[in-house]
């Protein structure tokens, strides 16, 4: 069986290798991008769209919100479970997400049960594999 | 623009003790031990910078030594085996996950900036015409560390106008 892909997009190389190790912990294959920008040039190049991305918001070149947007507008890549992974926690900016077309939305600091709680919730992982 | 920040010294050690349980001791053995030495030494230090609705930094300072046990403990490694580059880059993400936390207590219109990391004492940064206002000092596993919240001082006077 084709092991699930997730992108891990942060421009903090440490906030990817956290990310990096829960999600290969569950199984997912990881592939990583410092920014939206950089994840779209990979997505590009693929041929299989990684079931999940998780997305920094505040980075350069292009930020998290944005790469959300594009994800969105563009077909191919519509089987994409997108999960903001950020500071910023106003009301007003997690609305903004979730209306953008995030799914989910973890912040930041999360503790790797939780970031697998919302997983499983998402259906990504079976429920329970935080135990 | 002139506002009231209501980011006191509990809620810092309150994020702090989240980022302690996420990263740092998820085992619960090794919490920061508040100290309250706003004068305690520091070796290295990272800062993010909030703009709009209040001006100011907020900044993450420790002893070069509690900056690898934190890069080792943040990117599950050995002491040994942390680089500079390790310690740089968990540096900059603990400022901005703290800094991230603060800004969501203030009123809306703040701006966080990207971290910036200096492998050099606090003191030797340059936040010119800042005022500290709120600060978390103590030892982890008997080393420095401390998260301070730095406000502008166009922003104080404005208050005081």
């Amino acid at each position: 069986m084709t092991p699930m892909r997730a992108m891990v997009i942060d421009d903090s190389r440490a906030m990817r290798m956290i990310l990096k190790r829960i999600v290969t912990k569950l199984s997912f294959e990881a592939v990583e991008a410092g920014d939206g920008k950089e994840a779209l040039d990979l997505l590009a190049d693929m041929t299989e769209v990684p079931e999940l991305a998780l997305i920094d918001w505040n980075m350069p070149n292009m930020n998290g919100l944005e790469f959300v947007m594009k994800v969105r507008a563009e077909p191919r890549l519509r089987e994409m479970t997108l999960v903001m992974v950020t500071t910023e926690s106003e009301q007003s900016q997690i609305v903004r997400a979730l209306a953008a077309g995030a799914h989910e939305y973890v912040i930041k600091p999360f503790t790797e049960g939780a970031m697998i709680e919302k997983l499983a919730l998402l259906g990504l992982v079976p429920t329970g594999a935080n135990s | 623009m002139s506002v009231e920040v209501e980011v006191d010294e509990n809620d810092l050690a309150e994020m702090v003790e989240q980022v302690w349980e996420a990263y740092l001791d998820p085992e619960g053995v090794s919490p920061l031990m508040q100290t309250y030495d706003e004068n305690q030494p520091s070796e290295v230090h990272s800062s993010v910078s909030i703009t709009g609705s209040w001006s100011g930094h907020i900044v993450y300072s420790s002893s070069r030594a509690a900056a690898q046990r934190a890069a080792a403990a943040f990117l599950a490694m050995e002491l040994e085996e942390v680089s500079e580059e390790d310690i740089s880059d968990t540096l900059g993400e603990l400022a901005n996950i703290v800094g991230g936390n603060v800004k969501a207590m203030l009123p809306p219109g703040a701006q966080l900036s990207l971290p910036q990391v200096v492998l050099a004492p606090e003191s030797s940064a340059r936040y010119p015409n800042t005022e500290r206002i709120s600060g978390v000092y103590g030892l982890w596993e008997g080393e420095p560390v401390s998260i301070s919240m730095w406000q502008s001082s166009t922003d104080t006077k404005e208050e005081g106008a």
